[in-house]
């Protein structure tokens, strides 16, 4: 039975792919630049760290009803949303400061203390940026799919994830100055996929077990309903099982096509979860109300608008 | 300074919706908004003892407001007299409020990109009337006063009868009381 849904739509999810991704792909190179070495990610995937982050800054601004309004989501410091807006807004400008060591001609990339106070502010915002979706969602109460810290676990390990992912995508197309962190990044993401897939079996099932009716119910429909093929066969196969053989592959190709597939299930796995926020605790009565209502193409308010 | 709360007797209650048509000729809402449905529970039950109540729906008017901590604009605002409102000027409708609120009483209105919701009908409420709900109600199932004056009809009521709050259990103290004649919580 449909219901009338007045929630987030896919843009916001699209925002959390992307602003996560940049996010994770920032602490990956303000990592390596500190413990490894100076440039050793591709200056292609530095450069897209900062501008994923716009990416999904962008969406978030198109999701809003007032679009050109939009700086005044930067106003309410209490805000979860506004923490976030203020984070994404550092992540761009550390992402692009940090990127830019990486170009010798700027007079200032060989400031090697500049460059490693940029990499630790980077890591930290990145860190923010990535986890913050996560403590967003699980702060809804009446939201039972996403309530409680897991949610925030499994964002942070999805932008980890797509983050890595991403480096090594980028780093076949401009690849990085020394190959010492490149050659292992597949097998890092390989190991965070198998985490990932144990973390989501972990969260389905204490959600279906361990807790309230409600959350139970919510749960259910990731194994049995609507969003149950495309979690199994697209996000759990396809974005997680599949690319974790293929990044364990010595062949370039193949982990560039697992990486992809990374991206993918990171993609798939936030639109699932921005749509599981239409379970609510119900009302009494309100399930069969909101059955009632008009979804938005009936015949008569289609009159009714002309 | 008041503390507006209202009571709901849904023993009273006989679900004509003439509380959702003056809300929405009211607030001038758009056709497919509306900011205090009435939901219906049951019938339910075997003949002769069946059992059927109307239950009216709104903001709650939490006093721990999830909606208003969750919006990053300061638009969604609560006034001292515990009334919870949007700042249209504000709102960017980015419906962190919507997601945020228990209640699903916050509706998006898609022509002015806003969110909106119930405010007690605080222009009337300042004007010293009540608000045009609670008016039109015929079956008097809508009560609204100051629950600080001990001599009003709502504060008799949450203290002399058996008032439960919706979804109580999520801590955010809703100022709208229920006076439930039936067991309509087992749905």
């Amino acid at each position: 039975m449909k219901h009338k849904h007045d929630t987030w739509g896919w843009m916001l999810a699209v925002d959390f792919f992307f602003a996560g991704m940049g996010a994770a792909m920032l602490v990956i190179a303000g990592i390596t630049d500190l413990f490894i070495g100076e440039i050793t990610t591709s200056v292609l995937g530095n450069f897209l760290a900062p501008i994923f982050v716009a990416i999904g800054a962008g969406f978030l601004i198109l999701e809003l009803g007032r679009p050109f309004q939009a700086w005044r989501v930067f106003m309410n410091p209490k805000a979860i949303l506004t923490f976030g807006a203020w984070n994404m807004l550092l992540a761009i400008a550390f992402g692009f400061v940090l990127a830019s060591f990486g170009i010798k001609a700027f007079p200032w990339s060989e400031m090697v203390v500049l460059r490693k106070i940029v990499a630790v502010l980077s890591i930290i915002v990145g860190l923010v940026v990535a986890t913050y979706p996560g403590v967003l969602l699980a702060r809804h109460k009446s939201r039972p799919f996403w309530n409680g810290p897991g949610m925030m676990v499994i964002f942070l390990m999805s932008s980890l994830v797509t983050g890595a992912a991403a480096h090594i995508a980028c780093g076949f197309f401009v690849p990085a100055p020394t190959e010492v962190v490149l050659a292992k990044l597949p097998y890092f993401v390989a190991a965070l996929l198998f985490f990932q897939i144990l973390i989501w079996i972990g969260y389905i099932m204490i959600k279906i077990d361990g807790t309230t009716e409600r959350e139970a119910k919510a749960a259910e429909r990731w194994l049995k309903g609507d969003i149950s093929g495309s979690f199994k066969i697209g996000f759990l196969v396809c974005g997680n099982v599949l690319p974790l053989i293929l990044l364990l592959f010595s062949n370039t190709t193949a982990q560039v096509i697992g990486a992809i597939l990374v991206l993918f299930g990171g993609l798939l796995m936030r639109h699932l979860v921005v749509k599981a926020g239409e379970d609510r605790t119900w009302l009494p009565g309100e399930l069969n109300y909101r059955s009632k209502l008009p979804i938005g193409d009936e015949e008569f308010l289609k009159a009714w608008k002309c | 300074m008041a503390h507006y709360v209202m009571v709901i007797d849904t023993r009273m209650c006989i679900g004509c919706q003439s509380c959702t048509v003056a809300c929405r000729t009211h607030n001038e809402l758009p056709v497919d908004m509306i900011y205090n449905p009435v939901t219906t529970v049951g019938p339910s039950g075997v003949f002769p003892n069946l059992q059927m109540v109307h239950i009216p729906l709104l903001c709650m008017h939490c006093q721990d407001t999830p909606c208003v901590d969750a919006c990053p604009t300061g638009a969604s605002q609560q006034r001292p007299d515990g009334i919870v409102w949007v700042d249209e000027k504000k709102c960017v409708g980015c419906k962190a409020c919507v997601m945020a609120c228990p209640y699903g009483a916050r509706v998006s209105n898609h022509e002015k990109g806003t969110v909106q919701k119930c405010d007690f009908c605080m222009d009337r409420v300042d004007k010293g009337n009540i608000p045009r709900c609670v008016q039109t109600c015929h079956q008097k199932a809508r009560i609204f006063g100051d629950l600080d004056d001990p001599e009003s009809e709502v504060s008799k009521l949450i203290n002399g009868e058996h008032v439960v709050c919706l979804l109580d259990e999520l801590g955010t103290k809703p100022n709208v009381y229920y006076i439930y004649g039936l067991e309509a919580q087992n749905r």
